[in-house]
C-alpha cells in the first residue's frame, strides 16, 4: 500500500494505521484462519490488523487502533479484495514489481539493508547478475502519477526489454537495466575496462534518461544512478544508497538534477556533522561568506573544484582566458585571504561553498 | 502551428511573498521568434517552464492556439523543448536518439524516417546517423537536440538558454542556424537568454524582463532606439547606453542639459515635450549610447550647441571601432564608440558632440523614459 493511501485511510478511519509483514504461523498464532486472504481479520490488543496481501509464507497487513464496528471491517475487508482482484491491478509483472517494491520499502524501513531477494517472491527470478540500478523521483507538482504500464513501455523502449521497473515510495521508482547498456554508450564498441568511463557511461545513461522523461513524459524529475549490482543481493542496499544520494544532491547542488553517489561522498559527511558544530564553523567563516554572493565567483570555484584544480582545464571549461581566473583567484585570495590554488585553503572553500549553498536557502 | 497567449499569468512559490512572475500578459503571434531576455532571477525561465507545463501557473490563463493549457500534461501540450543541458541519448546513435519521441508516438516507420532525414538533411548532420553521442563534437551534439524537437512538428519550440554551454565561436554560427531553421520552419518560438546581443540579432520581438515583470515587448530595434526606462536602456545595447544625471534648465529660451563638465541645448522639438511635461528645473538623467557622441570634426561644426570636453582614461581599439573611456562628464565614465582608425590616445583632452537628436531623458525617481511614455 502507498503511502499516500495509508494517509488517506488514516484520515477516514481518524487513527494511525500502520504496515507490518509476517509469517503465516504468527497470523494463526494471533487467531488469524489456516488459508489466510486478503482482507482477512484479526482483533490484537493493539487494534484490528488486516491483510493486504499474502505470498508463500508470509503475509502483509494494516493495523490500526480505531475502534472498528464489525459493519466498518466488513467494508474494509471488502474494499481490500476489491483493490487485489481489479485490473488497476496491472498485469502479474506489474504486480510482482509492486510486491518487491514493498519488500524493498519494510527492510529500508526495518534497517535490513543487506537482506537479499528472497525465492518466494517470483520476480526473483527476472533478476540478473549485472543490472544498473536507476532510482527516478518525479516531482511534477498537481498532476496524475503516471499509470505503471505506460512508464514501463516508455522505459521498455528506450531502455532495453530486459529493464525491469520497481514502483517504490509515491512518484519513485527503482529502473533495472542491463548493464550491457554501458557498451552501447562506447562508439568504438569496445569493452569498458576503465572505472572512471564506466562511472561516465553510467552518468550520461542517468543524463539521458532524465532528458527522455523530462522531454518525452513532460516532467520534473532527479535521477541518481550506481553502479551495475547482483540485484537479488544487494538490492535494498542499492535504492538505500541512491535515495540518500537524490537527498543529498537535492540539498546541496540545488539545480543539478542528476545524482552520483560517487560524487556525494563529502556531501554525506557534511550532513552527517551535527547542525550545532556546522553553525559555528559558518559563523567562524562569516567574515569571509560575502564572496559568494557574487554568482560570477561561485561558478568560477564550482568550476575550478570540478576540474580538480586545474586552472588551464577551468579556463577553457568557463570559456575565460587563463589569465582572467588566475586574475579571479588572486581577487579572492586578496579579499578572502583564500588562496583555493594551496590544497588547505581549497579544502576550507569548498567545505564553505558547500555548506554556504545549504545555509543561503534557509 | 499556433501562437501562445499568456493572460495576467502569475507564478507564485508557496512560502514566499513574492510572486516570481507579475502579471504575464502578452500574445506571441503564430510563426513570431519571441525571446525573453532578463538578468539571472528575472522570471524568464520560470515563464518559459510555466509554458511547457514544468511549473504551475499561480494565476491568469495559457492558451497554445485557441485551447487553454493550464491544466494539460506537457506531453499533451504539443510543444517541443530545447534545454541548455541538451542531453542525448548516449546508448542510441544519432537517428535513433531523433527517432526515439516518433516511435513513442506510435509513428510509421516510414513517416519516422522521412522526417528523420528531412531534419537531418536541414541540420547538416546527414552523415552523422550512425554516429553515437559520444562521438560528436558540441555543436554537433547541438544540432541533433534541436534535429530532436524538429522532427515532432511540434506547434511551439520553447527553447532555454540553448547556446550557452558552447564556445563563443561556435554560439555565434549555431545563432544564425537557429534563426534561419526558425524561418523556414515557421514554427512559434519563444527563445529564453540572458545574452542581449542573443536576443537582438534573433527575435522579432524581445521581451525584456526584471523582478518578474515585463519591462518591455518591443521589436529589437523599438527596444534599442525607443526603451521605456532606465532598465531596458541600460539592459540592450553594448556597451551600454551612457547615463548622466543632471538638471534640466531653461538658458536664454532653450533648454539646457547641465551637470559636471557638461551643459548642452536640448532641440526645441524634444524642449518643448519636456516644458510640457514639466520637466525643466527638475533633476533627471541623461542617456545617450556610445555611437551617439561623436568625434569627427564635420559633427562637432555641426553641433556647437552639444559640444563637450573630456580626458580619455583607457581606449580600447577592437580593429573596426574603438572604445573611448572618458573622464570629466558627470560622475561616472561615458563610453564613446570612434571610428577604429582614430588616432587619439589615452590621456589625451578630446572634443565631442553628442548627437541631441539620440538622447533620451529619464525621470529621476519613476526611471521612465520621458519621450516615450504617454
Amino acid at each position: 500500500m502507498t503511502k499516500a493511501k495509508l494517509q488517506q485511510l488514516q484520515q477516514v478511519l481518524g487513527a494511525p494505521v500502520v504496515t507490518g509483514t509476517m509469517s503465516l504461523a504468527d497470523w494463526e498464532r494471533i487467531g488469524g484462519k489456516k488459508d489466510a486472504e486478503i482482507g482477512d481479520y484479526v482483533e490484537t490488543e493493539d487494534g484490528v490488523r488486516l491483510i493486504t496481501w499474502t505470498e508463500a509464507n508470509e503475509l502483509q497487513y494494516i493495523q490500526t487502533e480505531a475502534k472498528l464496528t464489525p459493519l466498518e471491517k466488513e467494508l474494509l475487508r471488502w474494499a481490500l479484495r476489491q483493490q487485489s482482484g481489479k485490473p488497476g491491478g496491472g498485469t502479474d509483472l506489474e504486480r510482482q514489481a509492486r510486491r518487491l517494491g514493498e519488500w524493498i520499502e519494510q527492510r529500508i524501513l526495518s534497517g535490513q539493508t543487506h537482506a537479499e531477494v528472497p525465492d518466494w517472491l517470483e520476480i526473483r527470478g527476472k533478476l540478473f547478475d549485472g543490472m544498473i540500478p536507476f532510482l527516478l523521483q518525479n516531482d511534477q507538482a498537481g498532476d496524475r502519477e503516471p499509470a505503471y504500464s505506460e512508464l514501463e513501455k516508455v522505459l521498455r523502449s528506450f531502455l532495453s526489454d530486459e529493464m525491469l521497473l520497481v514502483p517504490l515510495q509515491e512518484r519513485e521508482w527503482l529502473i533495472l537495466g542491463p548493464d550491457r547498456l554501458l557498451l552501447e554508450v562506447d562508439s568504438a564498441d569496445s569493452e569498458l575496462v576503465d572505472h572512471e568511463e564506466t562511472k561516465e557511461a553510467l552518468f550520461s545513461l542517468a543524463t539521458g534518461l532524465h532528458e527522455m522523461f523530462t522531454e518525452q513524459w513532460g516532467g520534473e524529475c532527479h535521477v541518481a544512478v550506481g553502479e551495475p549490482i547482483i540485484p537479488t543481493e544487494s538490492l535494498v542496499r542499492a535504492v538505500s544508497e541512491l535515495r540518500e544520494t537524490i537527498h543529498l544532491g537535492r540539498k546541496f547542488h540545488v539545480g543539478m538534477q542528476v545524482h552520483m553517489p560517487w560524487a556525494v561522498h563529502l556531501e554525506r559527511l557534511l550532513n552527517d556533522i551535527p547542525e550545532a558544530a556546522r553553525s559555528r564553523f559558518m559563523e567562524e567563516m562569516m567574515a569571509r561568506l560575502d564572496l559568494f554572493n557574487d554568482p560570477e565567483t561561485v561558478s568560477t570555484l564550482d568550476a575550478f573544484f570540478t576540474m580538480d584544480c586545474n586552472v588551464s582545464e577551468t579556463a577553457k571549461k568557463l570559456y575565460i582566458h587563463r589569465n582572467t581566473l588566475l586574475y579571479r583567484l588572486d581577487k579572492l585570495k586578496q579579499e578572502a585571504g583564500l588562496d583555493v590554488r594551496s590544497f588547505n585553503d581549497a579544502v576550507l572553500v569548498r567545505i564553505m561553498l558547500l555548506l554556504y549553498k545549504v545555509t543561503k536557502r534557509k | 502551428m499556433a501562437g501562445v497567449r499568456l493572460e495576467h499569468v502569475y507564478k507564485k512559490y508557496p512560502g514566499s511573498d513574492k510572486a516570481s512572475v507579475t502579471d504575464f500578459h502578452l500574445d506571441i503571434k503564430d510563426k513570431e521568434f519571441l525571446v525573453l531576455v532578463g538578468p539571472s532571477g528575472c522570471g524568464k525561465s520560470t515563464t518559459l517552464r510555466m509554458i511547457a507545463g514544468l511549473e504551475e501557473i499561480s494565476e491568469g490563463k495559457l492558451y497554445i492556439g485557441d485551447r487553454v493549457v493550464n491544466d494539460v500534461a506537457p506531453k499533451d501540450r504539443d510543444i517541443a523543448m530545447v534545454f541548455q543541458s541538451y542531453a542525448l541519448y548516449p546508448h542510441m546513435n544519432v537517428y535513433q536518439n531523433m527517432a526515439f519521441g516518433l516511435k513513442l508516438r506510435k509513428f510509421r516507420k516510414d513517416e519516422i524516417d522521412r522526417r528523420v532525414r528531412e531534419a537531418a538533411r536541414t541540420l547538416e548532420i546527414e552523415h552523422l546517423l550512425d554516429r553515437k553521442p559520444k562521438a560528436l563534437s558540441g555543436g554537433q551534439r547541438q544540432r541533433v537536440a534541436l534535429g530532436r524537437a524538429i522532427v515532432r512538428e511540434p506547434q511551439v519550440f520553447l527553447m532555454d538558454e540553448p547556446l550557452s554551454n558552447l564556445d563563443a565561436k561556435l554560439r555565434t554560427q549555431m545563432r544564425a542556424n537557429i534563426s534561419k531553421l526558425m524561418k523556414r520552419l515557421e514554427t512559434t518560438c519563444i527563445y529564453v537568454t540572458h545574452d542581449q546581443t542573443e536576443a537582438m540579432t534573433m527575435g522579432d520581438r524581445i521581451v525584456v524582463m526584471k523582478d518578474g515583470v515585463i519591462q518591455q515587448a518591443a521589436t529589437p530595434e523599438v527596444l534599442y532606439n525607443h526603451p521605456i526606462n532606465l532598465f531596458v536602456a541600460g539592459f540592450i545595447g553594448a556597451p551600454a547606453m551612457n547615463f548622466i544625471p543632471g538638471q534640466l534648465t531653461e538658458e536664454n529660451g532653450a533648454v539646457h542639459f547641465r551637470a559636471t563638465g557638461i551643459n548642452v541645448e536640448i532641440p526645441e522639438g524634444r524642449a518643448k515635450v519636456l516644458r510640457s511635461k514639466s520637466y525643466v528645473g527638475r533633476e533627471v538623467i541623461l542617456g545617450f549610447r556610445p555611437e551617439d557622441i561623436h568625434e569627427e570634426p564635420v559633427f562637432i561644426e555641426a553641433s556647437p550647441k552639444s559640444v563637450v570636453n573630456a580626458n580619455i582614461e583607457v581606449c580600447e581599439n577592437l580593429g573596426p571601432e574603438m572604445y573611448l573611456y572618458l573622464t570629466g562628464l558627470g560622475k561616472d565614465n561615458v563610453i564613446a564608440r570612434v571610428d577604429g582608425r582614430s588616432t587619439l590616445k589615452e590621456g589625451q583632452n578630446v572634443k565631442l558632440a553628442i548627437d541631441m537628436n539620440k538622447i533620451h531623458i529619464f525621470d529621476k525617481d519613476t526611471e521612465l523614459n520621458v519621450f516615450e511614455i504617454e
